[in-house]
């Protein structure tokens, strides 16, 4: 309904159907690109499509919200293959996580660092995850999705999520007892080095 | 069930709702007796506690407001440049047409006044004053004239052709020169003024006269 008023040149009805869909297409390009910058180019351009295009979406075959998940994958996936060849405007942290992205917290600051220091590691390990792990982490473990429903946004079997699910998760803990070692190697280093 | 099959699907198998029963009571019997196993799930659930406060610090993250704001000055762009292009094509067919209908109109006018101008011509209302009667509309200047013309009575000699261009006078004279004109005069009211209408030629000649409704009859 708002896409079709939207497609007759309601303004309105645009920004309405933008504003409900955004959130969970920003933070889905987000989690999986690790890039604030990049995940709102992705999100423009998804709109950009159905603003310009909104017969390619056939509600015969499902939801709004579904086929703008799907634009926003192929966008993330593309990203994600040029990234190698990009230089990223946003620096990176010690841990590998984005800085530039800035987590917000309520409490004190001190807590708020410590916080914002273990997130960001866990977030570093799981943009380490290759692209197909990393979607089905995103999926079922952040966006607390079901298998059925990550399987049907993937477009794959439920086995198959299952599988990436195991191999994301092994890897994740491999990469999360790395990342928690290193701060503590490299104290016992700088103590070493101390007593020397 | 083996380690490798727990691990494949015994880590999450509260949530995967495609296990049976049997799969999950499985599961849970081989964690409670591989201490492998349970290490394993404990070191996952702490994982998926810290992945647990990424997701909530990320939750609230929406785009930023200036992505709207290009979206909704794209959508403009769109919309409503075709929306002012077709208007202005259609005013611009509108103007053209009424131009084309005002030019026409002007046309016709014009012809129709050709036209009478001919028939004017082609008419003379003097000689044959019954005849202009009968063919002029009712409201017709050229009937008005007509009319006046055939009140005139003609000085003699005067052809009735004559008095297409000729001019109304209207003048104050004695009654006995009217004689001078070729009009029988009562001479006991030689004397007396008189208003008439002369109608004089392009020639500076008088044509015929007009006298006052009281002396024709």
């Amino acid at each position: 309904m708002l896409l079709r008023r939207a497609g007759k040149g309601d303004e309105d009805a645009f920004a309405l159907l933008y504003r409900r869909h955004q959130g969970a297409l920003y933070r889905f390009a987000l989690r999986m690109s690790g890039n604030a910058w990049a995940a709102e180019e992705i999100v423009q351009d998804v709109f950009m499509t159905l603003m310009r295009d909104p017969k390619k979406y056939d509600a015969a075959r499902g939801t709004l919200g579904g086929f703008l998940y799907g634009v926003t994958r192929n966008r993330v996936l593309k990203h994600l293959e040029r990234l190698p060849r990009e230089v990223s405007l946003e620096e990176k942290t010690e841990n590998g996580a984005a800085a530039g992205i800035v987590l917000q917290d309520a409490s004190t600051p001190a807590v708020q660092a410590e916080k914002r220091e273990r997130v960001e590691l866990v977030w570093a390990a799981v943009l380490d995850l290759p692209a197909e792990f990393r979607e089905a982490v995103v999926l079922c473990e952040l966006e607390e999705r079901s298998y059925e429903e990550a399987a049907q946004m993937i477009g794959c079997p439920i086995g198959t999520i299952r599988s990436r699910l195991h191999r994301g998760r092994a890897l994740l803990m491999a990469r999360l007892e790395m990342l928690r070692d290193a701060p503590r190697r490299a104290g016992l280093t700088r103590k070493a080095g101390a007593a020397k | 069930m083996t380690c490798d099959e727990f691990e494949a699907i015994g880590l999450d198998a509260e949530r995967d709702a495609s296990l049976t029963e049997t799969q999950r009571a499985e599961a849970a019997a081989h964690v409670a007796s591989c201490t492998r196993c349970s290490a394993l799930r404990v070191s996952w659930e702490a994982a998926r506690i810290e992945l647990r406060s990424l997701a909530v610090a990320t939750a609230g993250m929406n785009a930023p407001a200036r992505v709207e704001m290009r979206l909704r000055q794209q959508f403009g762009t769109q919309y409503n440049t075709p929306r002012v292009r077709r208007t202005a094509v259609v005013a611009a067919w509108a103007l053209a047409a009424a131009a084309v209908v005002v030019g026409a109109v002007s046309w016709v006018n014009w012809r129709n006044s050709q036209r009478a101008n001919l028939t004017d011509k082609s008419n003379t209302p003097v000689a044959n004053p019954g005849t202009a009667e009968q063919n002029a509309a009712p409201d017709s200047p050229t009937l008005m004239a007509d009319n006046e013309l055939s009140d005139f009575t003609f000085l003699p000699g005067v052809l009735p052709t004559d008095t297409d261009d000729a001019t109304i006078l209207e003048v104050r004279i004695q009654r006995g020169a009217l004689g001078a004109l070729g009009l029988p005069v009562n001479e006991d009211r030689a004397a007396e003024w008189i208003q008439v209408d002369l109608l004089v030629g392009n020639d500076g000649l008088p044509q015929a006269v007009r006298l006052p409704n009281e002396m024709r009859e």
